[in-house]
């Protein structure tokens, strides 16, 4: 395909360390759209070899707002079910300008790996060096020895390593929203990491009218519901979270947006520095970024103060663990003190509920909205690239109008009944 | 006549950054933008913009505006980024000279943190 894409598939084989390249064709694209859509039906062409398949959404690293999504596709340790894991933040963004479409990942190697893509080259390289390392320390590692601060690292730490049930892939430093336990995977499969830089260009079949479309979607958000939303908190209150404002306000530095997303749905705390700081500060690791109101919440009730909960967390993104699952089960067994639960952390097991009945990672699961309706939405911002989060504060991106933008970004005819048929696919 | 940029309500989401660089070549891409988020010292969360004008690089960071004059010896104890753009190699901001409802930065940036100055 030759509009919003780089047209080309990475096909890894970690067993022999052989790598191929396909063409991604337009007649996929016509029959199953993007993003999940394409992950999921290169995932149904390799099962046998238990695939990893990361992808970026039709309109992933457009100017349609909250184009920020990457999906990693495969079958959850936890659940058993064949799921999809957001790549938010600018990692589905870097993944698209990476010169690849999709990733797919099969086998395991014989020890450690990591993936290195960029410029449309997908390396593997050994990861001896990285094997032992947390997830900052080897993000760290592979940024120093690539001499790119932007590189996107997804990474996984001791959890991963050693087989947690609840095992987390994280991107860069932060909690991801993979409740799926594909951090398990990763270990299983002995890959450390991998790092993506997108420098590439995506050429626009219909340039001029896709970004008058692009402009009246954002003036449309920006006049709906969502205006105004900044951060953790204030997503919390619009669920009826209120107390979380107060509570974690008095650490808040600044509220942060994934790629091309309205509203930031992350907020960072200052924890060992000045929140109110406005110059840079010379702490070298001065706090955390949230990217997930749920173990936050369950942190909160379990009456640790603000800062205990923020470090706990800080804490699970450095083993590379989900932090929703162990403030679960940190409740299940009563553990209140932060410390403690931070020494549960190699013994904690599965199942959890944190990990939903559904094949969308519960991440963007805000509120109380009917099952069905929030499958369809999740399915529809998987397939077009949009951050789930978003999808659901913003109503003004229909299917009609995500569908006719896609149409005229790729000069395919992408119709409702296709739409259809996808939504059915993925969602199982 | 220029651009007016608030680094303390932007959010770092690069809108402004692929906004200029279809501005620069009809197409999505990021190594022609002249406004670029400075997103290098992500641990520390410190993001400001950069704009690259005639004759000038203009950092707005939290602290406020920085103005250093293209070709002006800069402060060599000043720690350069690995990862630092080659800005100084790009086309300067032209304010969008041709699009009728001015820049597109301006257009596209969902947290009106650039404005006309």
């Amino acid at each position: 395909m030759e509009n919003l894409a780089s047209n080309k598939i990475s096909i890894v084989d970690l067993a022999t360390r052989n790598i191929i390249e396909e063409e991604l064709d337009d007649d996929l694209v016509l029959e199953k759209i993007g993003g999940a859509g394409i992950t999921k039906s290169l995932y149904d062409r390799f099962a046998d070899e238990d695939p990893i398949v990361l992808g970026a959404g039709l309109l992933t690293g457009s100017l349609v707002p909250g184009s920020s999504l990457g999906v990693i596709t495969a079958k959850s340790p936890l659940t058993g079910r064949v799921s999809h894991v957001p790549l938010s933040l600018d990692a589905g963004m870097e993944l698209k300008y990476s010169g690849f479409d999709y990733i797919v990942i099969k086998g395991a190697a014989d020890k450690p790996v990591y993936l290195w893509i960029h410029d449309g080259i997908a390396d593997l390289n050994d990861a001896g060096d990285l094997w032992g390392k947390d997830v900052w320390a080897a993000t760290d590692h592979i940024r120093d020895l690539m001499g790119d601060d932007l590189i996107q690292v997804l990474g996984i730490g001791e959890a991963g390593e050693k087989g947690s049930d609840l095992a987390q892939i994280c991107i860069n430093y932060w909690q991801s929203g993979d409740r799926m336990a594909f951090g398990n995977l990763f270990g299983k499969k002995r890959l450390k990491l991998i790092a993506i830089r997108g420098m590439g260009l995506l050429e626009i079949a219909e340039p001029e009218e896709f970004i008058e479309k692009c402009a009246g979607l954002l003036s449309a958000v920006k006049s709906g519901g969502a205006a105004g939303i900044r951060g953790i908190a204030a997503m919390a209150a619009a669920v009826g979270e209120e107390d979380l404002g107060g509570w974690l306000q008095p650490l808040t530095h600044k509220h942060m947006a994934c790629f091309n997303t309205s509203v930031p749905t992350n907020t960072f705390v200052f924890l060992d520095e000045d929140p109110a700081l406005l110059k840079e500060t010379a702490v070298a690791e001065p706090g955390f970024l949230l990217t997930d109101i749920s173990p936050l919440l369950k942190l909160k009730k379990l009456g640790l103060t603000a800062s205990d909960a923020c470090r706990v967390l800080k804490a699970c993104a450095t083993y590379g663990i989900d932090g929703a699952s162990v403030a679960e089960l940190s409740e299940k067994a009563g553990l209140t003190d932060p410390e403690a639960i931070k020494s549960s952390f190699p013994s904690l097991k599965g199942p959890v509920s944190s990990s939903g009945d559904a094949v969308f990672s519960p991440w963007a699961a805000i509120g109380n909205q009917e099952k069905d309706a929030w499958m369809r939405r999740q399915a529809v911002a998987y397939i077009f690239g949009i951050h789930p989060i978003f999808a659901q504060l913003a109503p003004e991106l229909t299917e009609e109008k995500l569908l006719d933008i896609s149409s005229i970004g790729t000069e395919l005819e992408l119709t409702s009944e296709t739409l259809e048929e996808v939504i059915a696919d993925i969602t199982g | 006549m220029g651009l007016k940029i608030d680094a303390l309500t932007c959010t770092a989401c690069m809108a402004c950054e692929l906004a200029c660089g279809y501005h620069r070549d009809d197409a999505f891409a990021l190594l022609s933008s002249c406004i670029v988020p400075y997103r290098a010292r992500e641990k520390k969360n410190y993001v400001g913009i950069i704009l690259k004008e005639e004759d000038s690089l203009v950092a707005a960071r939290p602290e406020g505006l920085e103005i250093n004059r293209i070709g002006q010896e800069q402060d060599p104890e000043k720690e350069a980024d690995a990862s630092a753009k080659p800005m100084l190699l790009r086309e300067s901001c032209d304010l969008c000279e041709d699009v009728d409802d001015g820049p597109l930065c301006i257009k596209f940036c969902p947290v009106n943190a650039i404005s006309m100055d």
